[in-house]
């Protein structure tokens, strides 16, 4: 499996320390389904050595995009690319959500967790009844509002401060979305707690959620991404996830 | 260079390259890949399966990694199984790299896969993430010895022991490799590592890791120096090489083969440009014994 460099076509920061990459790759594109992730080289040297994998959150023909958040040397330094610039990507790697039909899809995200759900909602709204829920610390650092609202999808709002939509933490959302549908299915992704909360107020309800672990190779050959699973061994989420059924693994 | 196969124990290697245990996984993931190299050395079997350590699993750091698996791998039963039939297909060398969690494990695994198909074994003295044996019997020369020792009169098929650089001299772990009929030494495995977090707690979960990658190179390139002078049997060189001309420095210190590991993780395709590279900063060149070792013999 090899690389391709792609073009960065823009990076835009779309909230204090949240950007958005578009960058052009025809087959990537084209293979990109939801899930799914591309292994990013930040550095042509060795500082730091690894990939960084983030997930894909849209596609529109030849382009791919990126949403990430800048939190250490690795994702700064994409921060910074400008269009022109050439990004280094392997993948799409990961399995693909398997995309149901005629089922009430319920999709949660919260902060930057926001943006593989992008993708996975295009999907979705194809074959089911999907309602979205979305959820920031403040309206500021709300991103992709826009898109998904282009989805015509339910969509619902929470911020922890309040300044936009429900008053509180998106999964304070849950409950009342799950009563009005029969035969759910929760797709989830933002930090662990937000994760652990939601598998709880789900009950028996499926929750299949992006899950973040340190990863290696992306690609499963070294085993460093575990997550450990309820019923004793770990899953390689770079492999069996990076969406996994969340009832069945300890966040 | 006309011909790029290596000898090692009368075993024929197709080119130099071999990729280290535990970044490869068994050869499957990429197997076109797996075809082009001198051969695949498996993830560490050991006798019953291992489910590996909590996460975090790996940390980064400028110039490397480390990891602390902690050996997760399906036992020798599944491996059997499950594993080497899928590796049957490969056409490349497999050598199988065997974990003990007792000095008495590498012999009977040994046994174990003398009625398969694969071409020679990887003793594993030297694992730093598991909590009994791994490097523990690396740093005892004796042990080393026993262990080559119990594993030879199983065995005619190539037996490679991977030393550790961990608080021991692998000059004298490699006489000890060679005494106890060892066909060669992989030098070396990963160091000790410990990363902490801000709050001033291990991050990783098994609390300490092994440490890999390029900065790891200097010393392994030393090591391989300095075992090479000491026995007579080949050396594989391992330890943070990223490019053609890393492999073409561990073969002048005097290695006969060469590892790649953590540059995989960075690219699948990093084993096959290391040799592409390999292969042509070569050309000027009638043999590999031109190349290996020709540090200590130009000072």
């Amino acid at each position: 499996m090899r690389s391709v460099r792609a073009p960065v076509v823009a990076n835009r920061e779309l909230a204090p320390g949240l950007f958005s990459l578009w960058a052009e790759h025809a087959r990537t594109a084209r293979d990109a389904r939801p899930g799914q992730f591309l292994n990013v080289k930040v550095s042509d040297g060795p500082d730091p050595v690894l990939r960084r994998p983030i997930s894909v959150a849209d596609v529109e023909k030849d382009r791919l995009r990126l949403v990430f958040r800048a939190v250490g040397r690795g994702t700064g330094l994409l921060g910074r690319l400008k269009p022109g610039d050439e990004v280094d990507v392997l993948g799409p790697l990961g399995r693909p959500v398997r995309v149901p039909v005629k089922r009430n899809a319920i999709v949660c995200g919260g902060g930057v967790g926001i943006a593989p759900l992008l993708l996975l909602a295009r999907y979705l709204r194809r074959a089911n009844r999907v309602t979205v829920l979305l959820g920031a610390r403040s309206r500021e650092e709300l991103i992709l509002d826009r898109e998904f609202r282009r989805l015509g999808t339910n969509l619902e709002f929470a911020t922890d401060d309040g300044s936009f939509g429900h008053r509180g933490p998106v999964t304070e959302l849950l409950g009342p979305a799950l009563e009005k549908a029969d035969n759910p299915v929760v797709y989830a992704c933002g930090p662990r707690p937000m994760l652990r909360e939601l598998v709880a107020r789900a009950g028996d309800v499926p929750v299949w959620g992006f899950v973040e672990e340190r990863m290696g190779c992306g690609t499963g050959i070294c085993y460093c991404c575990a997550v450990k699973r309820r019923t004793g061994g770990y899953v390689r989420f770079c492999q069996e996830g990076p969406v996994v059924k969340l009832n069945d693994i300890e966040l | 260079m006309k011909r790029h196969g290596v000898k090692l124990a009368g075993v024929e290697f197709a080119n130099p390259l071999l990729v280290a245990s535990g970044t490869w996984g068994f050869g499957l993931r990429f197997r076109s890949a797996s075809d082009r190299l001198g051969g695949v050395v498996t993830k560490g079997i050991t006798l019953e399966e291992r489910a590996g350590n909590p996460p975090p699993r790996i940390w980064e750091f400028p110039g490397g990694i480390l990891n602390s698996v902690g050996l997760e791998n399906p036992g020798l039963e599944r491996f059997r199984s499950e594993i080497l039939p899928r590796m049957a297909r490969l056409k490349t060398r497999v050598i199988v790299n065997l974990a003990g969690s007792k000095a008495g494990d590498y012999p009977a695994l040994v046994e174990a896969l003398e009625a398969e198909k694969v071409d020679g074994y990887e003793l594993n003295l030297s694992c730093p993430n598991v909590a009994e044996g791994g490097v523990g019997f690396g740093q005892d020369a004796r042990t080393v010895e026993k262990v080559a020792a119990a594993c030879r009169k199983k065995t005619k098929r190539p037996l490679v022991v991977k030393l550790t650089g961990n608080f021991v001299d692998p000059a004298e772990t490699a006489q000890a490799a060679e005494a106890g009929g060892a066909d060669g030494v992989t030098v070396l495995n990963t160091l000790f590592g410990l990363a902490l977090d801000r709050d001033g707690r291990p991050f990783l979960g098994a609390r300490t890791g092994g440490m890999s990658g390029p900065a790891l190179k200097p010393f392994a390139l030393y090591c391989v120096d300095r075992v090479a002078a000491a026995v007579s049997v080949p050396v594989i060189g391992c330890g943070g090489i990223m490019s053609g001309r890393d492999a073409l420095d561990f073969l002048s210190a005097g290695a006969s083969l060469v590892q790649v590991g953590t540059a995989s993780l960075v690219d699948p395709d990093a084993p096959v440009r290391v040799w592409k590279e390999l292969r042509s900063l070569c050309r000027g060149f009638g043999s590999w014994e031109e190349i290996v070792g020709r540090a200590r013999r130009t000072g």
